[in-house]
């Protein structure tokens, strides 16, 4: 489904990205893990199209992206939430979920004026599923500030639900998460990949990763150094030298 | 040709006190990322408040009058900064800027209502000098003007970069949480900006009302614009940028107001703006 | 009685004014630019009335249209320019426009005697309430027409999808971006509905003053249009409201009694406002 081919990003002199291969199948849950720095949030700002490559190529659906722009790539179905949470504070749960309606087929299945001015009738019956998912629904009219951090969590991922999406990247998700939240973050991942949604993760939570990916790749200063199942990575002494430490 | 050389050369001088404007604007934002819109009001009322020794001392020469708006100029700028930006919150700049907004006006009356509106008359040093060569004459008091521009440019430079006070404001204005842990106090520090630039401002509008011959109300919107334009070419937060087009800026408009005359000049400096803005929007030196 | 309709007239023009930056300023795009727009509109407008002979209703219309032309032209150049640097081109932009109409001769011989916008001079006698014997009272009302059809239609905008959404760009654009927005289209939309409320504003101004010129439309009224939404605060269109009753009626009018010294009160006002509720009168931040 999407394709890195020789994906490379500079900033400057910095290679944050340095000839990166990568394939990610339809219905898999990939984890992009590695140290600090490895490019790893990059890589998905790259495919979201907030910057572009400066070198190679991202195919998704048999499509090369190009210069597509984000909101666009969006169309495409690609999604992706923040490691630094970025909701409207000053929207309600609600009206965050609402400007995310965005989905493909809602221009021809609203119309411009319904889509645009018309009330909140309309789309209900979509807001409250996704409320529903992310267990908000009894602070629908909570300011989007005012929510407590986890609630927080669970709104930025409902909201990059909103448009239906064929790709969801997770940046960071478990961050500042007890292990309850972790095991319920855990739970909810793998019900959206059971709707065909097809994600990839980077997380320094190891047991979240581990647990929860069908593959692994692992990033260092840019390049990708290793592959393969959560036990392959594991094993592998690159990987633990670089990153997992120790043997 | 000769016209034209002519035209330039003299931009270029006034164009010195242009970039003393636009550094002002530009050190504000860079160190504290809002735009202080009074700041040209500011140097204007600073060079006013220079004529006040005059009455006190009769037959005062000019460069005490400069002295005296050069240090008014940092009393203004440090009253700017406790109305506008000590007490408002920093996640607000709207609020900030409209309060320098309303500081702009608040000066613009007061100077219109001490001077009853009329222009006044402003000392000049070395007006009487021209050097030439030829059929080409460099202004004496713009050669004066440009001097101390560039005298003070250098004592700026100087301060913020072989300083204490120089580190700890470019400390600022890169992280300011993190300098605050550091043990730098911000608030002082901005503070002590606004003082600076004041200063700076101060004998900026003196030397303004020297070349002039006179200071009116009158010039502060337009100094404002261009002090913005200097400020947007040069590439907000970059006191180099602001040097170069504060030069640029003044002789673009010489040269302008020779051939063209004094009614479309500002018409074409806008459209060197607008042609900045679309084709290199940050400016010529990035920050 | 006169009196009264008058002071009501300049609330309701102002009013629309603030509106149209109202949206604009939603979006998180600061905006000097208004008082252009509604510079077209007036031009315009006094314009189809007065040489053109149309009747009231299509001359504003057009106004409208004209300033949402202008606008939507502006809106996309502005695109490229981010934050603060945006206030310091749509000012720019002002004063070329005011340049513009300063410069502006169009005249038409009526009878024995020429009528149109004559450059510096400006556009006289656009008598059209008055030569179809329109009372104070009847253009007061016609006037409040508009600002009630514009206050309405924000309002409305404001508790739909686009008022949500154009509130998230402004407080997040990567976000929006990232949600899907179109950030180009939700911008350039703001600012093109801001341009036709300042245009059918500014067509209501040029008939209720009857006299325009380029001075009217300057940097202070530029402030205006953004004083009324900031210091009103962007919760609600009744913000601006609120701002433009208190600004004209307390100020301009109550405060007659200081003479000339009310318009150095006005400045002192905003800088007390600003730091004493810097998230303006009814707020708009409520977390």
């Amino acid at each position: 489904m999407l394709e890195l081919r020789g994906l490379s990003r500079h900033f400057g002199g910095v290679k944050a990205i340095d000839g990166l291969d990568l394939e990610v199948r339809k219905g898999e849950i990939v984890g992009l893990i590695g140290p600090n720095g490895s490019g790893k949030s990059t890589t998905v700002n790259v495919i979201a199209g907030v910057f572009p490559p400066t070198a190679g190529k991202i195919v998704f659906e048999h499509q090369d992206l190009g210069s597509l722009p984000t909101h666009r790539r969006l169309q495409h179905g690609i999604a992706r939430t923040f490691q630094n949470i970025r909701l409207f504070g000053q929207l309600s749960v609600w009206q965050n979920l609402w400007v995310a309606q965005n989905a493909p087929g809602e221009r021809a299945r609203r119309g411009f004026v319904a889509r645009w001015l018309g009330g909140q009738t309309g789309v209900r019956a979509e807001i409250a599923e996704l409320l529903e998912f992310s267990g908000l629904a009894h602070k629908q009219d909570e300011l989007a500030a005012n929510l407590a951090f986890g609630e927080q969590r669970r709104l930025e991922l409902a909201r990059a639900l909103a448009a239906r999406p064929k790709l969801l990247m997770l940046d960071e998700p478990a961050a500042g998460m007890n292990n309850e939240e972790i095991g319920q973050l855990r739970d909810r991942i793998l019900k959206l990949r059971a709707h065909g949604i097809t994600i990839v993760l980077i997380e320094h939570v190891m047991e979240l990763v581990m647990g929860v990916t069908d593959r692994i790749a692992v990033l260092n200063f840019g390049q990708k150094i290793a592959e393969g199942t959560p036990a392959q990575i594991q094993a592998d002494p690159l990987v633990r030298k670089a990153y997992l430490g120790g043997i | 040709m000769l016209d034209f050389i002519q035209a330039v050369s003299d931009g270029l001088l006034f164009g010195a006190t242009y970039a003393l404007i636009g550094i002002g604007f530009t050190l504000v934002f860079g160190v504290m990322h809002k735009l202080n819109l009074a700041y040209a009001a500011a140097s204007v009322g600073a060079a006013y408040a220079g004529l006040l020794i005059l009455p006190l001392s009769a037959g005062a020469p000019a460069w005490l009058v400069f002295l005296c708006a050069f240090l008014a100029g940092g009393v203004i700028g440090w009253l700017v900064y406790l109305t506008c930006f000590h007490f408002i919150p920093l996640s607000n700049p709207l609020a900030a800027l409209m309060a320098t907004v309303g500081m702009l006006l608040l000066i613009d009356e007061i100077i219109v209502h001490s001077t009853a509106g009329m222009p006044q008359n402003y000392p000049a040093m070395f007006d009487d000098v021209m050097l030439r060569a030829g059929e080409f004459t460099l202004r004496g008091d713009l050669l004066l003007v440009a001097g101390v521009s560039i005298l003070c440019m250098i004592g700026l430079l100087a301060l913020l970069y072989r300083t204490r006070l120089g580190l700890a404001t470019r400390a600022v204005s890169q992280q300011a949480v993190a300098a605050q842990l550091c043990g730098i106090r911000v608030g002082r520090v901005n503070g002590t900006t606004f003082v600076i630039t004041g200063l700076l401002g101060g004998i900026a509008g003196a030397l303004i009302g020297a070349s002039v011959g006179a200071l009116s109300p009158l010039l502060t919107a337009p100094l404002t614009v261009k002090g913005l334009i200097v400020t947007v070419i040069g590439g907000l937060g970059s006191i180099p940028g602001a040097i170069i087009a504060g030069f640029l800026v003044g002789a673009f408009e010489n040269v302008f107001q020779q051939f063209r005359g004094v009614t479309e000049r500002d018409l074409y400096v806008m459209l060197l703006l607008f042609a900045f803005l679309i084709f290199r929007p940050s400016g010529l030196f990035r920050h | 009685m006169d009196f009264y309709y008058g002071l009501a007239q300049t609330m309701g023009i102002h009013t629309l004014l603030g509106l149209s930056a109202y949206i604009v300023l939603l979006t998180g795009q600061v905006t000097m630019a208004q008082a252009a727009f509604f510079a077209v509109g007036a031009y315009a407008a006094g314009m189809l009335t007065v040489l053109g002979g149309w009747p009231i209703l299509p001359a504003l219309g057009a106004g409208g249209v004209l300033g949402a032309a202008t606008a939507c032209a502006v809106g996309f150049p502005a695109l490229r320019v981010k934050g603060l640097m945006l206030v310091v081109a749509t000012l720019a932009f002002g004063e070329g426009v005011r340049l513009f109409f300063f410069n502006f001769d169009y005249q038409v011989a009526k009878g024995d005697i020429k009528v149109g916008p004559l450059g510096g001079e400006g556009f006289r006698q656009i008598r059209y309430f008055q030569e179809n014997g329109w009372t104070t009272g009847e253009a007061m009302l016609f006037i409040w027409g508009f600002v009630v059809l514009a206050m309405a239609a924000l309002w409305w905008f404001d508790r739909s999808r686009y008022g949500a959404v154009l509130r998230a760009v402004g407080e997040d654009e990567l976000a929006a971006q990232s949600v899907g927005v179109n950030l180009t289209a939700v911008k350039v939309s703001a600012m093109t509905v801001g341009g036709a409320i300042a245009g059918i504003g500014g067509g209501l101004y040029a008939h209720y003053t009857t006299h325009i010129e380029h001075a009217n439309f300057n940097v202070l009224l530029a402030t205006f249009a953004i004083a009324y939404p900031i210091v009103g605060g962007l919760k609600n269109v009744f913000g601006t409201l609120a701002a433009v009753v208190f600004v004209q009626a307390f100020l301009i009018e109550g405060l007659r009694f200081l003479g000339d010294w009310r318009n150095l009160l006005f400045g002192a006002l905003i800088v007390a406002a600003m730091n004493l509720r810097p998230y303006g009168f009814l707020g708009g931040r409520r977390a």
